[in-house]
């Protein structure tokens, strides 16, 4: 089955994907940070029994404990966004999967539940239509904590209400550029929305990639929530393909040179970083999709990104690599699946 | 040193530009230079705040605007502790999340305030679970005259006022036990 970002979505340009989550817990069980091993082992039997029939347009959900898990397995999870690093630390968790990896359950993590559908390219609707069907199932098996004042209940006060999280994967190289990634982020905040890099640690983020989340959960609905961010998101688009625009009428030479050279890295080189492999193959994207360079094969760069994360390629090559290893590995498998160039 | 484009600001980044083989070194301010960026920057620092943290640092900035009886109001308040799980208030409020749904219960008060806050509603007005049981049951956990009141709430909304009238008898009924009980 084609993996979800292997489709090609809405504005990809810009945004590489969407993500819709939300937090809930089974009524009558204490919530996860007052439970005792036993109560949390028995929650994940309960939910990974109960919630393993389940099965939608992703495929079959197959259900894992967290810690019958190889290690490469867990990290590997966290790389293609669907398991985060709570959920990898804490005792007694679990997950459940569909073929096609598009979504996650997370068991046992802040709340008991927490369920998510991932989109290529914008679709936050797509992703929330399927995430609200799970949302029901999981009421209909489980029973969830439901207030009529506060809505859905969650252990933090500032998940409750809707427990709605939509998130945008957004690329923004010429923004990033013209240095204008803090006045943005300042920006989307006053709308109590949180924007901020996905690789590297910290304050040295790099690529160009970020994503952008709402914070507050209560006093709109679910529709009213994602029409903010989709507001938020489309004015962001704007902004950069103008600054692309710009930056490619002042410097197209320079920028198309950097463009091959990247290519030229990444088809011949023989040990790639995933950090210097990451940031060449975000340039391939922006070439291919200003039109400065043309594949013969239309590929999804996104894709490749994600492969060549370093939990992930030891995931396709079936054993533990060391690091030297895992430079020449990643080389090798850029240069076999990056297309060639098409010829003018 | 000023930015040798705009002469106004100080110069941050030493920059080289080859243009037509013509080589020029210029001391440029952060902003000017952006303009010339091609491709990569140094960014500012991005903070993220935690949300623990931020929840206790707003409950405490009202606390030192309140008077000196609602202080102490507010101090019995956070030894008050959650009968299903035990959790106290400033146990909360340092972890920064509830123990149980009983919580949100036992805690309204203090919750009401720092969703306002924090969330700027305290009313949720999104999806509601598809089986009305479900409802029922959660309004069956919350306490006697809490339950009573939306039930009345819900009736004069679908104007039902035969069954509103017979709700508001029941809630007279319980505060009048109720006052009784405290005299007595």
């Amino acid at each position: 089955m084609e993996k979800w970002y292997e489709e090609a979505g809405e504005e990809s340009d810009v945004v590489i994907a969407s993500k819709v989550s939300l937090a809930r817990n089974v009524a009558g069980v204490h919530f996860t940070n007052r439970q005792t091993d036993e109560e949390s082992a028995k929650l994940l039997d309960l939910v990974l029994d109960k919630m393993s029939n389940y099965g939608d347009d992703g495929g079959n959900y197959d259900a894992s404990p967290i810690s019958e898990l190889r290690e490469v397995d867990r990290a590997s999870l966290m790389e293609r966004h669907l398991a985060s690093p709570l959920l990898i630390q804490k005792k007694n968790t679990g997950i459940l999967i569909p073929d096609d990896e598009s979504a996650s359950i997370m068991v046992g993590e802040e709340d008991h539940l927490r369920m998510q559908v991932l989109k290529s390219g914008m679709n936050l609707e797509e992703a929330y239509t399927r995430v609200n069907d799970m949302d029901d199932y999981a009421d209909e098996v489980l029973g969830l904590a439901f207030h009529p004042k506060f809505g859905y209940l969650t252990a933090s006060p500032v998940n409750a209400g809707t427990g709605l999280h939509a998130s945008f994967l957004v690329y923004l190289p010429a923004l990033s550029a013209s240095g204008k990634i803090p006045q943005l982020s300042q920006e989307v905040s006053r709308y109590g929305v949180n924007l901020h890099g996905v690789y590297g640690e910290n304050q040295k983020t790099y690529a160009d990639i970020f994503q952008m989340t709402n914070q507050k959960t209560l006093g709109c609905n679910e529709y009213e929530l994602m029409e903010m961010m989709n507001g938020m998101v489309q004015q962001i688009i704007r902004q950069e393909r103008k600054y692309r625009e710009y930056a490619l009428n002042q410097n197209y030479d320079q920028i198309a040179d950097q463009i091959y050279r990247s290519y030229g890295v990444l088809k011949y080189a023989r040990q790639l970083t995933t950090k210097d492999a990451v940031t060449l193959l975000t340039q391939i994207k922006l070439g291919v999709d200003t039109g400065i360079l043309t594949l013969e094969e239309d590929k999804n760069i996104y894709s490749l990104i994600m492969d060549i994360q370093p939990n992930n390629l030891q995931f396709i090559a079936g054993a533990n690599l060391g690091n030297q290893q895992r430079d020449q590995m990643r080389a090798e498998y850029i240069s076999d699946n990056l297309p060639e160039l098409a010829e003018d | 040193m000023l930015c040798s484009k705009c002469q106004k600001r100080e110069a941050k980044v030493f920059c080289t530009e080859i243009i037509d083989g013509q080589k020029k070194e210029q001391y440029l301010c952060e902003q000017c230079a952006s303009e010339y960026a091609s491709f990569h920057m140094n960014r500012d620092a991005m903070s993220e705040e935690t949300i623990g943290g931020l929840l206790s640092s707003m409950l405490e900035a009202y606390q030192r605007r309140l008077g000196e009886d609602e202080r102490e109001e507010a101090e019995d308040e956070e030894d008050s502790v959650c009968k299903s799980c035990g959790l106290s208030w400033n146990e909360i409020l340092e972890q920064g999340e509830l123990g149980c749904e009983e919580c949100y219960q036992a805690f309204r008060p203090q919750l009401i305030r720092s969703l306002k806050q924090v969330q700027g509603s305290t009313v949720h007005t999104g999806k509601k679970p598809r089986r009305k049981k479900r409802t029922e049951s959660v309004h069956a956990d919350i306490s006697e005259i809490d339950r009573l009141s939306l039930m009345l709430q819900d009736a004069v909304e679908k104007e039902e006022f035969e069954k509103a009238a017979k709700l508001r008898d029941e809630i007279r009924a319980y505060h009048k036990k109720h006052s009784e009980k405290e005299e007595a």
